[in-house]
């Protein structure tokens, strides 16, 4: 039974539950005459519910028979996934109120897309993995369905569905033959039949199992061979959505893919030497077919969801070069950790700046950003800076991950890796400025001023400011990184 | 060990025979009178066959309402799901456990609360 400390233990998660249904019951009673105030109690729920991860900070322990981790691990993700439910609450205000008549749904799947996330970041147990990741995945289909009249987002919705929906089976398999091998559905458990083992039998099997279960992954975080969702997902949900899936999934799929490997993996003698080829080839083709591909798109939504694909290749090389045993700040997963919370910011106003102008104008081609510096200024000048930070040249957030995951590569001797690493980004900021040099350098055809909502401004202000803090002042974040780690060791 | 594999076989066996035994009764006493329609896969009157070659085309559309009912039908599916166990062990599990379940079906009824507001309860 459950006692007090349980329950404030997984305070952010009941905090989002209730607001959840909560959400719900007005939807369903007031209806139409409150769809506005809604996100409005979004947002409340989402902050009580950072405050509370941040208010648990520090602490340590396993709830429900292991399945459910409280420690600072999972914790950075908590406080990382209301963050990007805030803006995106920010964001989808102006651009739902245009576009559909169901307002309210869909601040409740964005708040329960939230606790998927929580619950995510906390799973130390595989069915837990499982059931979080499903959870997740099932708000997601439904969030990038949402405008029901629009044949692109139902088209988008139906892909991202039966692409998830194949992954998720794979993975499945992937679990249960673990379980066989271990009897047992806790991590540690499962790490600690590996160990006692020496039947190399075993070991094969468990290799087998890890990469099915990293399929499953994969496709939450988009890596290469299964990232083909991703473009006509992202170009098909609405653009918030967009927003939302190009972060959240993202970064919790790399915290259950982290944990997953860190307690698991190191049971397994043998299991560097195959698992670390096998991520090495799966991060270089990611961050190049993310690269190659995103330099001919001409849909500002699909260059991006290109370029995120090649971001998480990026992030890949943290894992890769994971070592946590030296006291070098390079150890990999802090890496991984800062380029997420910088990339959280970055894409996250690369898209508001997409929104501001597709609220405004419709405007989602990249010829037709023309001329905006004339009708925009804010907007294509902050576009730099996001752009700046994506690519990863300083002073922005985004050289910061850069620096500490390259590093790490350097260190740990993948000299190759990193060379190629760096080879991409160069590659990136090619595309990258193919949209900066059409809103500066081209002629506009229509020069009428865009209008860019004070929330969506809002928005722009706060992303583009903590793009420049973290890249001037890292040392918070730094630390935040060092200690989240030192939980997993 | 063996004699416990025993009590499955038995129960195996007795769980044949107990459907086994009045179908074969059945099939003793009832008149035989065999028809088209009742040799058919269904027996629902409605064969594939005795469409027009122009209605036997499967890609129809179904209407939506139907998956709609089959969502809502999810809502009822779990409740039981969960409600038998708990209702058997309800004596060990006590207070505490009704409250969850409280909880539980109150989350359940949100959502046929859902359904029934949006009208999605009437066969349209």
């Amino acid at each position: 039974m459950p006692d007090a400390q349980t329950l404030w233990l997984i305070s952010p998660e009941l905090v989002l539950a209730i607001f959840g249904l909560a959400i719900l019951l007005f939807a369903i009673i007031w209806r139409e005459r409150v769809y506005g105030a809604l996100a409005w109690v979004a947002l409340v729920g989402l902050a009580l519910a950072l405050a509370a991860a941040v208010n648990l900070w520090g602490a340590h322990a396993r709830l429900f028979a292991g399945m459910y981790a409280v420690d600072m691990f999972a914790l950075f993700f908590k406080i990382v996934a209301p963050i990007a439910g805030i803006l995106v609450v920010l964001i989808s205000m102006d651009y739902l109120r245009e576009r559909t008549r169901y307002r309210g749904e869909f601040f409740v799947l964005l708040t329960f897309a939230i606790l998927a996330m929580m619950m995510m970041a906390s799973s130390a147990n595989l069915l837990m993995i499982f059931l979080s990741i499903e959870f997740l995945s099932y708000m997601s289909y439904l969030l990038t369905g949402f405008l029901r009249e629009d044949r692109k987002s139902n088209e988008a919705a139906i892909k991202y569905l039966l692409y998830g929906a194949i992954t998720s089976a794979v993975m499945l398999y992937g679990l249960s033959l673990l379980y066989g091998i271990s009897g047992s559905l806790n991590l540690g458990d499962v790490a600690l039949t590996f160990s006692k083992s020496a039947d190399t039998s075993v070991q094969t099997l468990a290799l087998v199992a890890t990469a099915l279960v990293l399929a499953g992954l994969g496709f939450k975080i988009s890596l290469v061979p299964f990232h083909q969702w991703a473009p006509d997902a992202y170009e098909g949900a609405p653009t918030p959505v967009t927003a939302f899936l190009s972060v959240g999934p993202k970064a919790v799929g790399f915290a259950v893919l982290l944990r997953f490997t860190l307690t698991t993996l190191p049971g397994l003698p043998e299991f560097a030497n195959y698992w670390t080829p096998l991520l090495v080839i799966i991060s270089i083709a990611t961050m190049t077919l993310g690269n190659l591909v995103a330099l001919r798109q001409t849909n500002v939504k699909r260059l991006l969801a290109y370029s995120s694909i090649a971001q998480a290749g990026y992030m890949l090389i943290g894992l890769v070069a994971v070592n946590l045993g030296g006291s070098s700040p390079f150890s990999g997963l802090n890496g991984v950790l800062i380029y997420l919370f910088a990339y959280l910011f970055t894409n996250l106003g690369a898209f508001v700046c997409v929104i501001a102008i597709e609220n405004a104008t419709g405007i989602v081609e990249i010829p037709e950003y023309a001329g905006l510096v004339k009708r925009a200024p804010l907007v294509a000048a902050l576009f730099i800076v996001f752009f700046l930070s994506l690519a990863g040249i300083p002073p922005t957030a985004g050289f910061v991950g850069k620096f500490f995951v390259f590093g790490a590569a350097l260190r740990e001797g993948f000299l190759v890796l990193a060379a190629i690493g760096v080879l991409n980004s160069v590659i990136s900021v090619f595309y990258y400025f193919g949209v900066v040099r059409a809103a500066f350098f081209l002629e506009p055809k229509d020069t009428s001023p865009i209008r860019v909502a004070p929330l969506v401004t809002l928005s722009l202000v706060v992303t583009a400011a903590m793009v420049l803090l973290i890249a001037v002042y890292p040392e918070p974040l730094f630390n935040l990184a060092a200690w989240s780690m030192a939980m997993l060791k | 060990m063996l004699d416990r594999y025993g009590v499955i076989a038995l129960f195996a066996f007795v769980a044949i025979l107990f459907p086994a035994i009045p179908l074969a009764m059945a099939w003793v006493v009832r008149p035989k009178k065999p028809n088209r329609s009742k040799r058919t896969t269904y027996e629902c009157g409605l064969e594939f066959e005795d469409f027009p070659q122009a209605a036997q085309n499967v890609w129809v559309q179904f209407r939506v309402q139907y998956y709609i009912y089959a969502l809502i039908f999810v809502v009822f599916d779990v409740e039981v799901v969960f409600l038998y166990p708990w209702a058997v062990a309800y004596n060990a599990l006590g207070l505490f456990a009704l409250v969850e379940m409280v909880i539980f079906l109150g989350i359940l009824v949100a959502a046929l609360a859902y359904a029934w507001r949006n009208d999605l309860l009437k066969w349209v």
